[in-house]
């Protein structure tokens, strides 16, 4: 076990945990953010994706180790009260059916767009194909999409 | 007490009765979590569906559960309508297991609105009039003189409102109405109006609680190690290098189950994290006698399949008529083959479940689709008194049939009484994968004559599948069959003779029900094969269809009062509309095929249909450019919910035809993850048009409606194109699609 201070959501926390453990399984059971879901475990799925830097990464593939010091951000943290541009496209285009890959894909929606407002097509086919959804919203998903870049590029 | 063995036929009966269940269970006062009278009438609480509180809001409970097919909205519109209730005033909540009669938390085989629909607007409506009593007792007019209106209650004499709210101390001291006059459907003010999830804010913010997300004070998580094949038993396990895991708590084993769950042998490791049971679990080294299972192969089952497939079936299930055996097709006639594998349900929330045992007490935590039957399942597999089991349920992360299962809730009260403990026990993907009950492989052998003037004059089906209620039943079950879908008294095409039979395939694999379960095993052959035996004889195979099913009247399907009643009309209409939706008598791009199937999925008497346009890109290569789906299912109660289950349902159906498949070696499954159990991708979903047939029908269930017809809709557009695939997946038939 060994200590580390850790930056989410504005929040520091300092937690004791094997270094190796996967900062998926801090942030749901050592800090109560359940907003990011286990789906997985091995980066095939996406429900876990959260901000590092501003960069969309699969928590589960993140040790507390390297988390620490950085700058994670999680669906609990992305707005304070789900007004952030993606969430409001996801609510007016009422994507989730069951809701529990929404979180992961809403994250990494968000990771995209920190990187480039303006992503083509093939971009956002390529990253979005990354992330499952069991329910098949992938027609919402795709409309909520484009209704952020437009409203962003406004 | 309820029955223990259910199957979908069954489920019908079941969930017909427990409305009537429901019914009496929320007329009687002093349900258990609901106080009747309330001193300080904080609330007014006339039934165990409908809460009001002093500020107005109102509280609607969802006996059913949540899974994503949008009951949690649905059923409390059903219930605001007639309670003339403020929407916007309305917060949903699971209802308390134990609040309701048995059977009304039963959640499956798209029966939630239609078994529930009459029996919630009695409740809204009694409420209602308890509350326009109310009015008019505090104005002394009469309640003739008040109408309910969006959370008020309304003196038509002289317009004056008053609010539910206000009215709530005086509600809870009436009496509950015998009788109550439901609304014209035509005076419906939410019912057949898009209405978003009750629970969007919370899912988009991640505040939603999922079964995994539950947390009990002292709780431990287990991860278990089962037996690879089923049937075998645990001969030994060294934890030795396991205990030197960070976190490792102790290591509990348990002995396997029989029917009806065919729960495996299990070597649990109890850590205080998950991520750390998991550790130590990979450093067990366990011995399992696998007995004979190991046998078990799917190439070899598929094998045997397609030999007694042109045997004569174990089951007669339908005859009309005189149909003789065709050994060989000719100009008259065709005979055709098909195959669908073992599929899994691969929910996005991996299976989990809490559980804690206190003395003669057990407490569970989690998603249950059968919370009844699994409350009577673990009381007799676990050795407790049904009465002393409590159930907390939550919210599931996509269901599909996964959770109609309930092995994971033996298992982790199978661990927890060898704790002190609560302990929550999480399937990781592997196990997932490899250890669900899967939905059958199925073969069919179909045959057809027509005469010479080109009248369909024979039909011969012949299911064999991997049975479901065998495995839950035992071999001795009454009824193995699965023919449901077009395979037995349902065959809705016009044709003078027709016979159709089962044969149950042994195979040492469990079996469970997925989407659609048999209607969308059949409809691939079915659907397939009338478009064959179009083509065959060069007539077109949408007006072939049509000249089968136009006209024709409804006909009953089994007797009693478990009867069916097939509408081929209505089957026709849904059909026609898809066509007349994609163009179908429109001239076609270069290379650009149409396919189209039709059903109807009786058991929850709605109707759909799908015309599929593809663009041939190259030999086996093709793009899926547009779909239609045409649908008539009654009274629709939330259009966009409707929407969504069919998006979700041409999703789920297209994962099945292309890729979808669970193969099995020497007893154990092939897949393990994402990997190599592929789900339907972002850039693979086609643009989708949903259209709806106005109705005012009875409403019927859309969970599963929407997948029968997309693999038969999407092969007889390659057919079209001039292939004719009979075996699913596609991927294994050499095509490829972008």
């Amino acid at each position: 076990m060994a200590s580390f201070q850790l930056s989410v959501n504005n929040k520091s926390f300092s937690v004791e945990a094997e270094p190796d453990m996967p900062l998926l399984w801090v942030l749901r059971d050592m800090l109560d953010l359940t907003g990011t879901k286990f789906g997985c475990g091995v980066s095939a799925c996406g429900a876990c994706t959260v901000l590092i830097n501003d960069h969309a990464m699969r928590s589960c593939q993140v040790s507390v180790k390297a988390a620490a010091g950085q700058t994670i951000t999680t669906i609990e943290g992305l707005s304070e009260d789900g007004t952030h541009p993606v969430q409001k496209a996801w609510e007016k285009v009422a994507v989730p059916q069951c809701g529990y890959c929404q979180t992961g894909q809403m994250m990494t929606v968000v990771g995209l767009l920190k990187q480039n407002k303006r992503p083509t097509e093939e971009e956002i086919d390529a990253v979005m194909s990354q992330n499952l959804c069991r329910c098949g919203t992938y027609h919402r998903i795709k409309e909520a999409v484009h209704q952020v870049i437009e409203e962003i590029n406004k | 007490m309820k029955k223990v063995s259910i199957d979908r036929r069954r489920f019908i009966k079941l969930s017909t009765l427990s409305g009537g269940g429901l019914m009496i269970g929320f007329m009687l006062p002093g349900l258990p979590s609901f106080g009747q009278t309330i001193p300080d009438c904080e609330f007014f609480q006339p039934n165990a569906l409908i809460r009001i509180s002093k500020n107005g809001e109102v509280t609607i409970f969802v006996a059913r559960q949540e899974m994503g097919q949008g009951v949690n909205t649905s059923l409390p519109m059903i219930v605001a309508d007639e309670l003339e209730a403020d929407w916007k005033k309305v917060k949903t909540e699971i209802a308390p297991y134990g609040s309701m009669a048995n059977g009304a938390h039963d959640t499956g085989g798209s029966q939630s609105v239609l078994t529930d629909y009459t029996t919630l607007r009695k409740a809204g409506a009694v409420a209602k009039a308890m509350l326009v009593a109310a009015a008019a007792k505090q104005w002394n007019i009469s309640p003739d003189k008040c109408a309910a209106d969006n959370g008020t209650v309304v003196n038509t004499t002289n317009m004056k409102t008053i609010s539910y709210g206000e009215l709530v101390c005086v509600a809870a001291t009436l009496p509950v109405p015998a009788e109550v006059t439901l609304k014209s459907p035509k005076d419906f003010k939410l019912i057949g109006k898009e209405q978003k999830k009750s629970n969007l804010k919370d899912i988009l913010t991640g505040k939603a609680k999922f079964g995994i997300d539950l947390k009990v004070p002292g709780m431990v998580y287990a991860s278990i190690e089962r037996c690879p094949v089923l049937g075998g038993k645990l001969v030994s396990v060294n934890d030795s290098e396991a205990k030197e895991v960070a976190g490792f708590i102790k290591v509990v084993t348990y002995e396997g189950t029989g029917k009806p769950m065919h729960v495996r042998p299990g070597v649990a490791v109890i850590a205080t994290s998950f991520w750390a049971a998991e550790q130590a679990r990979d450093l067990l080294k366990i011995k399992w006698d696998v007995g004979q299972g190991y046998k078990a192969n799917t190439v070899e089952l598929f094998n045997t399949m397609a030999v007694r497939s042109k045997q004569p079936a174990a089951i007669e299930k339908f005859k009309k008529g005189t149909v003789n055996p065709i050994k060989i097709a000719s100009q008259n006639s065709h005979i055709a083959e098909y195959k669908e594998p073992f599929l899994a349900h691969a929910t996005m929330e991996p299976v989990n479940f809490i559980a804690q045992v206190k003395g003669d007490n057990c407490e569970m935590w989690g998603g249950l689709q059968l919370p009844d039957w699994t409350v009577n399942q673990v009381a007799a597999d676990c050795g407790f008194k049904k009465e002393n089991i409590k159930v907390n349920l939550a919210m599931i992360g996509g269901g599909f049939g996964r959770r109609l299962h309930f092995e994971f809730a033996i298992e982790a009260v199978k661990i927890a009484k060898q704790l002190d403990t609560a302990v929550k026990v999480i399937w990781n993907r592997k196990d997932d994968i490899r250890f669900q009950g899967y939905r059958p492989a199925n073969y069919h052998r179909l045959e057809a004559s027509w005469s010479k003037s080109g009248e369909l004059q024979t039909w011969y089906h012949h299911v064999l599948s991997t049975s479901i209620a065998v495995m839950t039943d035992g071999p001795q079950t009454p009824d193995p069959s699965e023919n449901q879908g077009g395979a037995m008294a349902d065959f809705y095409y016009k044709v003078p003779n027709v016979k159709t039979g089962y044969t149950n395939v042994d195979f040492n694999i469990n079996r469970g029900w997925l989407r659609s379960v048999e209607i969308c095993m059949n409809s691939f052959p079915v659907e397939s094969f009338i478009d064959e035996v179009a083509r065959k004889m060069k007539k077109d195979p949408l007006a072939f269809r049509l000249s089968l099913l136009d006209g024709r009247e409804m006909f009953l399907v089994g007797e009693g009062p478990g009867a069916m009643k097939q509408y081929p009309q209505r089957i026709a209409n849904v059909l026609k509309l898809a066509a007349e939706k994609i163009g179908y008598d429109r001239p076609r791009k270069k290379n650009h095929f149409i396919g189209v199937a039709t059903h109807s999925f009786i058991f929850a008497k709605s109707y759909a249909a799908h015309a599929i346009e593809i663009e041939l890109l190259g030999p086996k290569n093709f793009r899926i450019k547009r779909v239609v789906a045409a649908i008539d299912c009654g009274i629709v109660i939330n259009p966009d919910g409707l929407k969504n289950q069919m998006e979700g349902g041409l999703a789920f159906a297209l994962q099945q035809a292309l890729k979808g498949e669970i193969t099995i070696q020497n007893g154990k499954v092939d897949q393990s993850g994402f990997h190599n159990y592929q789900l339907l991708r972002y850039n693979e979903m086609p643009p989708v048009e949903i259209y709806t047939i106005a109705s005012e029908e009875e409403p019927g269930g859309v969970g599963e409606v929407g997948l029968p017809t997309v693999a038969p809709a999407l092969c007889n557009a390659l057919a079209a194109a001039g292939y004719r695939p009979r075996s699913l997946p596609l991927k294994n038939e050499g095509f490829s699609w972008g």
